[in-house]
């Protein structure tokens, strides 16, 4: 009975998490909410790879930021239209991707993470003074859209709706993708490639496919992020952010989408009030971590689920 | 053409004395150690707070603030390291990323944020076919260099030097013989420190002191470890040499890619040689 309930749950449950944070919208404002919702979108690109893949990278921001320069470019030279800068942002993180990971995938473990973290900071430092010309270096720059039919970039309301929406759908596919074979493949390399590879696959396809998803949808975050602040600064390609992520999926619960759902508003939750009453906040992040490494490794979701499945057992066997 | 190959030099021996750390971390323990930034950093600011305490005399300055990170070298093996062993190894990478996060919060809330620019401890300079050489930085250079003697010498002749070389290359084995191989790992993780202590001490008065100098440096002696290839002492030695001349000579022509040109030689030489971890 109890597990009918959880599998109808399961089948509508874009529709829950769309409530969820509908309901969120009126409780931290709506401009706070649209943060929330596209920084959920780059944890969740994130984790396809660390969760599901077991790759860590520590250079993520550098795809988010390519994303958020490609359409904040595309804003100033090509065309105003935010269709158009998203999917330019699309194009360059799959580029990105397609450009860089040939070259990470091949690696594993800390490899993959020092290697992504140098390409981040290559990334920064094209953004703050190689391209400064361009991007505007350190002050950054600004990217005015046009109001193409209903979407009035201006009204924070559809801004939210529109967020909204990718969110729903960013969730959509990958619960398609982590469902489907390939899902399944990518965490068979996370357990074992060796063995993925013993199966006849050929595992630098799946991986190289994995990453450049991965990186298409932290520009796709990036891209949306322009558009609800409509300038783009360094901070967005900034080396030293990329914990941010890392923390948001521990704190959720790696392998799994509704983790890096919670992991990423549990973290945009500490991160905007916490400093409010607690001065020493990098100190208060780095305790946490190590109690999330050390106590809690499957995370706040983990955590939850196991101890309703917990319940669940007890229920059946009474 | 000199000063660049001098500058080159001085940058590769700091590199060197703070990646030594790293690699026989990596080699040894199989973690890569954010938190040995920390200690570079810490090494610096106990240089700074001792310099005062010692009337400015250098010499006894750095040999406290080499000396004070024992302790936390110590507590940071013993309580977070050694617990990660055999681990999978974004926990660890995670767990001393956050050591490194707690660790130049304190030092924030210690010292400020405000950076405290150093004075060069020698002042006099050499004279070398008509250029004016820093003695201080020919210092560092040579420093670097008795460093590795001194390690070579160390490995190779004392029976504790021997048996880290051999946990390098089995540490099943040399446990099987009944010799506690975590000890000497640990042992060598506080010689480590106090070279990363040593490398903070040597390069504060050519930059300035600040929180945040510990992850710049970790940058490029991750880079020097990943081109050396992890664990080996001589590679760390070449390769940090080489990217500190990448450095200079990069520097020479365009000042602010000197950094990101080490980058771009490391993921060349990632490219040609990927290292299998």
């Amino acid at each position: 009975m109890r597990n009918n309930f959880l599998e109808i749950v399961r089948k509508v449950d874009i529709l829950f998490i769309g409530c969820a944070f509908l309901l969120l919208a009126p409780v931290l404002t709506v401009q706070r909410t649209n943060d929330f919702i596209i920084f959920c979108i780059f944890v969740l690109a994130y984790n396809l790879l660390y969760g599901f893949m077991g790759r860590l990278s520590f250079g993520h921001m550098l795809y988010f930021g390519v994303g958020a320069y490609a359409s904040a470019l595309t804003a100033e030279h090509l065309s105003a239209n935010p269709f158009a800068a998203i999917a330019v942002a699309l194009v360059a993180g799959a580029g990105t991707g397609i450009l860089l990971g040939p070259i990470t995938v091949r690696t594993t473990g800390a490899c993959f993470a020092l290697i992504n973290l140098a390409f981040n900071q290559v990334g920064y430092f094209l953004a703050l003074i190689a391209l400064a010309k361009w991007t505007g270096g350190e002050d950054g720059m600004a990217a005015f859209f046009d109001n193409i039919w209903i979407f009035d970039l201006g009204n924070r309301y559809v801004v939210f709706g529109f967020s909204l929406l990718c969110l729903l759908l960013v969730v959509y596919i990958m619960k398609r993708l982590t469902s489907s074979s390939f899902g399944i493949l990518l965490r068979t390399i996370k357990e074992n490639e060796t063995r993925a590879k013993f199966l006849g696959y050929n595992t630098f396809r799946y991986k190289l496919a994995a990453f450049v998803i991965s990186t298409t949808l932290s520009a796709f975050a990036g891209a949306l992020s322009i558009i609800n602040y409509t300038y783009v600064t360094p901070s967005f390609i900034d080396t030293t952010r990329n914990v941010e992520v890392i923390f948001a999926s521990l704190i959720g619960g790696s392998a799994s989408i509704y983790g890096s759902l919670v992991g990423g508003i549990s973290y945009m939750i500490i991160s905007n009030y916490l400093p409010k009453y607690i001065q020493r906040w990098e100190m208060f992040l780095g305790v946490a971590l190590l109690l999330l490494v050390f106590r809690f490794r499957s995370g706040l979701w983990g955590y939850i689920s196991e101890t309703v499945e917990k319940y669940a057992l007890k229920g059946a066997r009474e | 053409m000199i000063d660049t190959i001098a500058y080159g030099l001085t940058i590769g021996g700091i590199l060197y004395i703070i990646s030594i750390g790293l690699s026989l971390t990596f080699g040894t323990m199989r973690i890569v150690n954010f938190a040995h930034a920390l200690v570079y950093t810490v090494g610096a600011y106990v240089l700074v707070a001792s310099l005062s305490l010692f009337n400015g005399h250098f010499i006894a300055a750095s040999v406290v603030a080499v000396l004070a990170v024992i302790p936390l070298a110590y507590l940071i093996e013993r309580y977070v390291i050694r617990r990660l062993y055999g681990e999978s190894i974004d926990y660890a990478i995670i767990a001393t990323y956050a050591v490194l996060l707690i660790g130049v919060d304190a030092i924030k809330w210690i010292w400020g944020a405000i950076p405290i620019p150093l004075s060069d401890p020698v002042g006099k300079a050499w004279n070398i076919l008509g250029v004016e050489l820093p003695l201080y930085r020919i210092i560092i250079i040579a420093l670097s260099i008795c460093v590795f003697f001194i390690l070579e010498l160390f490995f190779k002749y004392t029976i504790v030097g021997k048996i880290v070389v051999a946990g390098l290359e089995d540490k099943e084995a040399v446990r099987s013989l009944g010799i506690k191989v975590d000890r000497y790992f640990s042992l060598v993780f506080v010689i480590g420190s106090c070279l990363a202590a040593l490398g903070g001490v040597l390069y504060a008065p050519i930059t300035t002191v600040h929180p945040y100098m510990g992850f710049q440096v970790l940058l490029l002696c991750f880079a020097v470890v990943l081109v050396g290839g992890l664990g080996s002492m001589r590679g760390t030695f070449l390769s940090a040499f080489a990217l500190g001349m990448v450095m200079a000579v990069t520097g020479r022509f365009w000042g602010p890619a000197a950094e990101t040109m080490v980058f771009v030689v490391m993921a060349i030489v990632l490219i040609f040689k990927p290292i299998e971890v």
